[in-house]
C-alpha cells in the first residue's frame, strides 16, 4: 500500500505582478514580425541571387557590380547597398532587442519550474529560437568577414570590387574551396531553415491572422516550403563548388 | 422505537399579494418601498455564492450601487455549479407560433411540480423569464441562434412547445460565466468585494434579524465576521447529501443549514429530483454518477431482461426475452416520460432483481434499434460527445453495446423556506436559486432551474432586498465587537476545532458514504414508513459515531480541505434526518416523493389534496424536536389535477 | 493496477516544496486521475497522515477547477482533455506518474497541487465585460446574428478557465486564454460597442500578469475546450485594430 519511498527537494515558484513595460508584449512581437519578415525576403532575393553563380563568373559579378550601382546616379556608388545595409541593420536591432526583451519576460513570466516534455519538430523549432537566432548572429558576422569585408576568415586572394568590376564570383569559390567554411555555411543554412520556418508561421500569428484549422495547416506548410527553398537553394552551393561541379 | 418528535406549529403565510397570481408580482413592485439613488452606498448587502442567483444579486445590487461583499468558497466566481447544467433555460417568450403562452408556462411548472408550488412565484417566473433572455444575451451567453439570426428554441423536458433557449450542451457554463463577467465588471467598479476561498459557517441573527455571517478562509483557516444590513443566500441545493450524486464534488448545504439552525425554516427538504440518466456507480472508487443529458432517452431504448439475476451480456439476451418496461407500462410517453416517473420505474426493475451490471444496479439504455434505423452518423451527430463522454467514463463503447444508466440525486426542490419577496422566516436574510424552495414544488421541469437562478438573482432580489434595506436607511450594520457576533465567532471556533479534536480513525468521506448509502436506502427514489424510520435510526446512529470516529488531519489554521468536507457531512448528518422526517411525515405521494403507501391500483403516485396541500416548513426545536409549520397552496388559475401520462 | 505515484507535496506558499513518493496498489484502469488521488488520500487519512490538496468540482469537465501536471503534461496524457476525465487507462501498469500542480509564475502553489488561479481572473476585471446593466438590454430577438456567427461565438466562450493553457505555454502567456475572451466578445454585435476599450485594457492586464506569447503552440494542445490556436492572434489582431481606433470604444 502506499508508503513514503523517497523524497528530493525543488526550487519553489515565483510570482508578482509586474509595472506595464514601455514596450509592451504585442508591440515587441510586431516589431519582430515586421523585421523578420523583412528578413525572410531578404534572404529570399540573396538566395535567388546567390543562384546566379550557376550561369557563370561575368553573370554573377555584373549582378555584383550592378548591386553597387543601382539607382545611380540618384544615389552614389554603393549608395543603395548602405541604405539597404543600415535599414538591415536597424531592422536586426529591433528584431535582437525585442526577441531578448521577449525571452526575459518569458523567463520571468515562467517563474522557477520551467516547462519540461515539449515534444515535436514544432516546439523543437520554436524554443530553440533564441538559440538558432544568436548563431544565425555570429554567421552573419562570420559572412560579413568572409565575402563583404574581405579581412580575418576570408579566403587568400580575397579581391575587392570597385567600381570597374567585382570579383565576387572568384571569391565565393575561393571561400567555398574551403571544406571548413563550406561547411560552416552549410550548417548556418540548416539553423536558418529552422529559424524561419518557425518565426513566419508565428508572425501570421502576431500579425493577427485569426484563420481556421484548415488555412493554418497550410500557413504552416507555406512557411515551411519557403525557409526550405531557401536552405536547399543556398546549400547547393558550396556542394556544387566542393564536388567541381562549379569552379 | 425510534423516537421522532414531531409537533406542529402555526400555519404560516408566503405574503404572496393577495388576487389574481398572474398580477401579484407587478402589483407587488408596486407597493415596495425605494431607496434613492444617492442612499444606496450607505447599504451593506452580504451575498453568499456566485452562481447564477448569487452573482446575479450581487451583480444587479452593485449596478445599483449598493455595496455587496459576495463570497463564494471556489476560487473564481466563475466555479459555482451553475456552470454544469446542460440543457437550456426555459422562457415563455412565446415568439413562435406553437401556441405557447405566460398560462401554458405557468401551467406546465405548477403541473410538473404537482401542485405542491406556489402559483403566483410561478407566474413571477413566467413573466421575468422574457428579460431573463434579454439580459442574458446583452451581457454575451451566446445563444444557438437561427440562420435567419433569431434565437432559437428546442422542446425539452417533456412539454409539448418549444421555449427552451441553449447555447449547444451547455447553457449553464455560458449563462454562469456570463454572470461571473458581469459579477467582475462590478468588482472591477469597487461595489462588490469578491472573497473567494471563503466559507460562510454560520449566520449572525440579532434581535431576531440577520446581520451577518461568519466565514472561514479556506486558505489560511481563518474565521471571521462580517455584518451587514442584509444577508442574501445563494448556494445551491443538498443533493450532495446521497453522497454519490450529478453534483459538483464541493457543492454543500452548510450555509442554508446553519442559516435553519438560527431559526430559518427549511421547506419540504424530502423533495429532491432523481435523474433517470445518470452514470450508475460501477466501483466503490467512483466519486460521483455523473449526469448524462435527458435527450439520450429521444432515441434510447430502455429495458432490462425479462428473468431476474440473468448474467448474460446485453446483446446475448434475445428480443423476446427483454423488458422494455417503459414502453410497456406507458405506451404513450414511453421512454421520454418525465424524470420522477422514469427514475422510480427503474428503480423498481432494480429492486426487483432485474437491474444489469456488474453491481447489478442499472438498467440499459440501448441505441442498437436507434443505429439501425436512423445509421452511425447521424446517431453521432446527436449523441457523439455524451458517446465520448460515457466511454471515458466506463470504457465501452454504447454503439457496441447499451449504455448503463440509473437513477441519481440531482436537484433539491426543497430548501431554505420564503416568502413571495424570497425572505426567509428570518428578517434580513433572504435567499435565491435552489437554497431556496421556490417554483418547482415537488418536481422540477427541466430547463427551469437555470431560469428560477437568473429570476432571482437578476430580477427578483434586486426589487425584494432594497425594500427591505429601506426601513434601516440611517442605520449601521452591527458592530463586529457586539456580543452577538463574537459569540457566533466563538461557537464556530469551537465547533471546527471540535472537529479537528475527535482524533478517531475514519476518513470523513466513509461517513459521507454510508450516508448517502443509507439515503439511497431509505429516502430514495420511493419511500415507506419502515424504510425511512430506519433510516432516521441508521443516521442517528451514523452521527453518533461521527463524533466519536471522525479523523480530520492537520489543524484548522492551514489549508485543510479534509476539515472543510468534515464541516459539511456534519451538517449533511442533520439535514438527512429533517429530509426523512418531512418524508415520513408528508402521508401522501407528490412529484418527486413517492410513498409507497399512497399509490393508486395502477402503481402511480398518489396525491392527497384534501389533507397535504401545503408547504412543509420545517423549524428546529429543542431537544431534537422537529417543528412543522405549513403554508398553505391555493390554485386560482390552475386548478388541481392529477397528473397522467399513461 | 501498480503505480508509483511521485507527488508534489508543499504546505503553503511561503515555503519549499518536494516530491514525495508512494506506491499504490489496487489502483484500476476505470479510475480518474482524481479518483487515483482519491484513493490515495483516503489510505493517506487511514494512516494518520495528510492528504494531498488539490482541486476539482464538478468532475465532468466544464466548471474548469481541476488541473494538475502530470508527467509534464497539462491535465495529463489525453491531448484536450481535463485532468477529471483522464482515466488511468492511458498508463501501462508499473507506471510512475509525477503529479505536479498546474506550473506558472503567475500561479503560486497554495498547498501541494493547488494553484492560485487569482490572475486570470483580474484579466476579467480589467475589461473583460459587456458593460450592460440588469434589466436595460435589448430584446435579444431584435439583435440578428447568424448562425454560424453564434458558433462560432460560442466555439471561443467554451473555456473553462482551468489555466491548463498557461501552464503549458513555456512563456507563461495567458493568450489563449484571453484570446478566447476577445474573440468571443468581438464576434458578437452586443460586445461591439466596448470592443477597443476592452482590447487595450485586457491586454495591459496581460503584460502585468503573464508572459509574452511565442507562438509554441502548446495551449491549444492542452485546452479542454478545444478553443483553437487562432484565440492568440486575436489577441494581436485586437490590439492593433484598437491602435488605429485610437481614441474610440468601439
Amino acid at each position: 500500500m502506499a508508503s513514503l519511498v523517497s523524497t528530493k527537494s525543488s526550487p519553489r515558484a515565483s510570482t508578482g505582478r509586474r509595472k506595464r513595460p514601455l514596450i509592451s508584449n504585442v508591440l515587441a512581437k510586431y516589431i519582430m514580425a515586421v523585421t523578420g519578415i523583412i528578413f525572410g525576403l531578404f534572404v529570399f532575393v540573396h538566395m535567388y541571387g546567390n543562384l546566379k553563380v550557376y550561369t557563370g563568373p561575368e553573370h554573377f559579378n555584373a549582378y555584383a557590380l550592378f548591386l553597387r550601382t543601382l539607382f545611380e546616379p540618384l544615389f552614389p556608388y554603393e549608395g543603395f547597398l548602405w541604405v539597404f545595409r543600415i535599414v538591415l541593420l536597424t531592422c536586426l536591432i529591433g528584431h535582437v532587442g525585442c526577441a531578448f526583451l521577449i525571452s526575459s519576460r518569458a523567463k520571468k513570466a515562467r517563474g522557477a519550474h520551467k516547462r519540461r516534455g515539449l515534444r515535436g519538430f514544432k516546439s523543437f523549432t520554436a524554443r530553440t529560437m533564441l538559440v538558432t537566432g544568436i548563431v544565425l548572429l555570429l554567421f552573419i558576422i562570420f559572412h560579413i568577414l568572409d565575402l563583404t569585408a574581405g579581412v580575418a576568415v576570408a579566403p587568400e586572394g580575397f579581391q575587392h570590387g570597385s567600381e570597374a568590376g567585382s570579383f565576387a564570383y572568384q571569391n565565393l569559390i575561393a571561400s567555398f574551396q574551403r571544406p571548413l567554411a563550406s561547411l560552416v555555411y552549410i550548417v548556418a543554412m540548416v539553423i536558418l531553415f529552422l529559424h524561419l520556418a518557425h518565426g513566419l508561421w508565428a508572425a501570421v500569428y502576431d500579425f493577427g491572422v485569426t484563420v481556421s484549422e484548415k488555412v493554418r495547416s497550410w500557413i504552416i506548410l507555406i512557411a515551411g516550403v519557403f525557409a526550405l527553398i531557401v536552405m536547399l537553394g543556398n546549400i547547393s552551393i558550396p556542394i556544387a563548388v566542393l564536388t567541381g561541379i562549379i569552379s | 422505537m425510534t423516537d421522532i418528535k414531531i409537533t406542529y406549529g402555526d400555519d404560516i403565510s408566503g405574503n404572496v399579494p393577495e388576487g389574481d397570481p398572474s398580477t401579484a408580482w407587478e402589483r407587488r413592485r408596486d407597493d415596495y418601498k425605494l431607496v434613492s439613488p444617492l442612499n444606496r452606498r450607505k447599504f451593506k448587502v452580504i451575498v453568499v455564492g456566485t452562481g447564477l442567483a448569487g452573482a446575479g444579486c450581487a451583480a444587479a445590487l452593485g449596478e445599483l450601487g449598493y455595496q455587496v461583499s459576495n463570497y463564494t468558497f471556489h476560487d473564481s466566481s466563475r466555479r459555482a455549479h451553475s456552470v454544469a447544467a446542460q440543457g437550456g433555460i426555459n422562457a415563455a417568450r412565446a415568439r413562435k407560433v406553437d401556441n405557447d403562452s405566460i398560462h401554458r408556462f405557468v401551467k406546465d411548472t405548477v403541473k410538473g411540480g404537482d401542485f405542491r408550488g406556489r402559483e403566483a412565484d410561478a407566474f413571477r417566473l413566467a413573466e421575468e423569464s422574457v428579460r431573463v433572455i434579454d439580459h442574458m444575451n446583452g451581457i454575451g451567453a451566446p445563444f444557438a441562434r437561427e440562420y435567419g439570426g433569431e434565437l432559437t428554441t428546442r422542446s425539452f423536458g417533456g412539454v409539448q412547445v418549444s421555449r427552451t433557449y441553449y447555447t449547444r450542451g451547455q447553457t449553464g457554463q455560458q449563462l454562469q460565466v456570463s454572470a461571473h463577467r458581469a459579477l467582475q465588471r462590478q468588482v472591477a467598479a469597487g461595489t462588490v468585494t469578491l472573497h473567494t476561498y471563503s466559507e460562510m459557517l454560520d449566520l449572525i441573527v440579532k434581535d431576531g434579524r440577520a446581520v451577518g455571517i461568519v466565514s472561514r478562509n479556506l486558505r489560511t483557516g481563518e474565521i471571521t465576521a462580517e455584518t451587514a444590513h442584509a444577508v442574501v443566500l445563494a448556494t445551491g441545493g443538498y443533493g450532495n447529501v446521497f453522497h454519490k450524486s450529478t453534483l459538483a464534488k464541493n457543492s454543500n448545504c452548510t450555509a442554508a443549514w446553519r442559516a435553519h439552525r438560527r431559526g430559518a425554516y427549511f421547506a419540504s427538504p424530502a423533495y429532491i429530483q432523481f435523474h433517470p440518466t445518470a452514470l450508475p456507480i460501477s466501483n466503490k472508487f467512483q466519486s460521483k454518477t455523473t449526469l448524462m443529458s435527458e435527450s439520450l432517452r429521444n432515441d434510447g431504448r430502455i429495458w432490462v431482461p425479462k428473468k431476474a439475476g440473468d448474467d448474460r451480456p446485453a446483446n446475448e439476451v434475445p428480443e423476446d426475452e427483454r423488458d422494455y418496461y417503459l414502453e410497456r407500462k406507458y405506451p404513450a410517453f414511453a421512454n421520454l416520460t418525465p424524470r420522477d416517473i422514469a427514475s422510480r420505474a427503474a428503480r423498481e426493475q432494480i429492486e426487483s432483481g432485474h437491474g444489469v451490471g456488474p453491481l447489478k444496479n442499472s438498467v440499459y439504455l440501448d441505441f442498437r434499434d436507434a443505429k439501425a434505423r436512423l445509421g452511425v452518423k447521424v446517431l453521432d451527430e446527436r449523441y457523439g460527445n455524451l458517446f465520448e463522454m460515457y466511454q471515458d467514463a466506463t470504457g465501452e463503447d454504447p454503439h457496441e453495446v447499451p449504455m448503463r444508466i440509473a437513477p441519481g440525486a440531482h436537484f433539491a426542490m426543497g430548501g431554505l423556506w420564503s416568502d413571495y419577496d424570497q425572505m426567509t422566516s428570518i428578517p434580513g436574510l433572504f435567499v435565491g436559486g435552489e437554497a431556496g424552495w421556490g417554483y418547482h414544488g415537488a418536481n422540477r421541469l427541466g430547463a427551469n432551474s437555470l431560469l428560477s437562478a437568473c429570476v432571482d438573482g437578476w430580477f427578483t432580489l434586486p426589487y425584494s432586498v432594497p425594500n427591505y434595506l429601506a426601513d434601516h436607511l440611517g442605520t449601521a450594520p452591527l458592530d463586529v465587537q457586539d456580543a452577538a457576533v463574537q459569540e457566533t465567532l466563538r461557537e464556530v471556533r469551537d465547533r471546527v476545532q471540535r472537529l479537528v479534536n475527535i482524533k478517531g480513525k475514519t476518513p470523513t468521506d466513509h461517513f459521507h458514504a454510508r450516508l448517502g448509502e443509507i439515503l439511497y436506502e431509505g429516502c430514495g427514489v420511493s419511500r415507506n414508513e419502515a424504510k425511512l424510520t430506519r433510516a432516521i435510526e441508521q443516521i442517528r446512529e451514523l452521527r453518533e459515531e461521527f463524533y466519536l470516529d471522525l479523523f480530520v488531519p492537520g489543524t484548522g489554521e492551514t489549508y485543510n480541505q479534509e476539515l472543510e468536507r468534515a464541516g459539511r457531512v456534519e451538517d449533511y448528518l442533520y439535514l438527512a434526518e429533517l429530509m426523512c422526517v418531512d418524508a415520513l411525515d408528508r402521508k401522501e405521494s407528490a412529484g418527486a416523493h413517492f410513498r409507497e403507501e399512497y399509490q393508486t391500483e395502477e402503481g402511480e403516485a398518489e396525491r392527497n389534496d384534501d389533507e397535504w396541500c401545503f408547504v412543509s416548513a420545517w423549524e428546529e426545536g429543542a431537544n431534537g424536536e422537529h417543528i412543522r409549520h405549513a403554508e398553505p397552496l391555493n390554485f386560482e388559475i390552475i386548478k388541481l389535477q392529477t397528473r397522467n401520462y399513461k | 493496477m501498480r503505480l508509483t505515484i511521485e507527488v508534489w507535496r508543499q504546505d503553503n506558499p511561503e515555503v519549499e516544496g518536494h516530491f514525495e513518493t508512494h506506491l499504490v496498489e489496487g489502483a484500476q484502469e476505470e479510475m480518474s486521475l482524481l479518483e487515483l488521488i482519491d484513493y490515495l488520500n483516503d489510505q493517506l487519512v487511514s494512516e494518520g497522515r495528510e492528504p494531498i490538496a488539490y482541486d476539482s468540482d464538478c468532475r465532468e469537465g466544464i466548471c474548469g477547477t481541476c488541473g494538475i501536471t502530470v508527467n509534464d503534461d497539462a491535465h495529463g496524457p489525453v491531448k484536450n482533455t481535463p485532468s477529471c476525465r483522464q482515466h488511468l487507462r492511458s498508463f501501462k501498469d508499473g507506471a510512475v506518474l509525477r503529479l505536479e500542480p498546474f506550473r506558472s509564475g503567475a500561479f503560486p502553489v497554495i498547498r501541494d497541487l493547488v494553484v492560485d488561479r487569482s490572475g486570470m481572473d483580474r484579466v476579467l476585471q480589467a475589461g473583460g465585460y459587456i458593460s450592460v446593466d440588469a434589466g436595460t438590454a435589448a430584446d435579444a430577438d431584435s439583435m440578428q446574428i447568424g448562425h454560424g456567427r453564434a458558433e462560432k461565438a460560442l466555439d471561443f466562450a467554451a473555456c473553462i478557465g482551468c489555466g491548463a493553457c498557461i501552464s503549458a505555454c513555456p512563456n507563461g502567456a495567458a493568450n489563449l486564454f484571453a484570446g478566447s475572451l476577445l474573440n468571443h466578445l468581438s464576434t458578437l454585435p452586443q460586445g461591439s460597442t466596448e470592443r477597443s476599450k476592452r482590447a487595450r485594457a485586457v491586454i495591459a492586464e496581460l503584460d502585468e500578469s503573464f508572459g509574452p506569447c511565442s507562438v509554441y503552440g502548446e495551449c491549444a494542445k492542452v485546452c479542454p475546450a478545444g478553443i483553437p490556436l487562432s484565440a492568440i492572434a486575436a489577441v494581436n489582431r485586437e490590439r492593433a485594430r484598437a491602435l488605429i481606433r485610437t481614441g474610440k470604444d468601439d
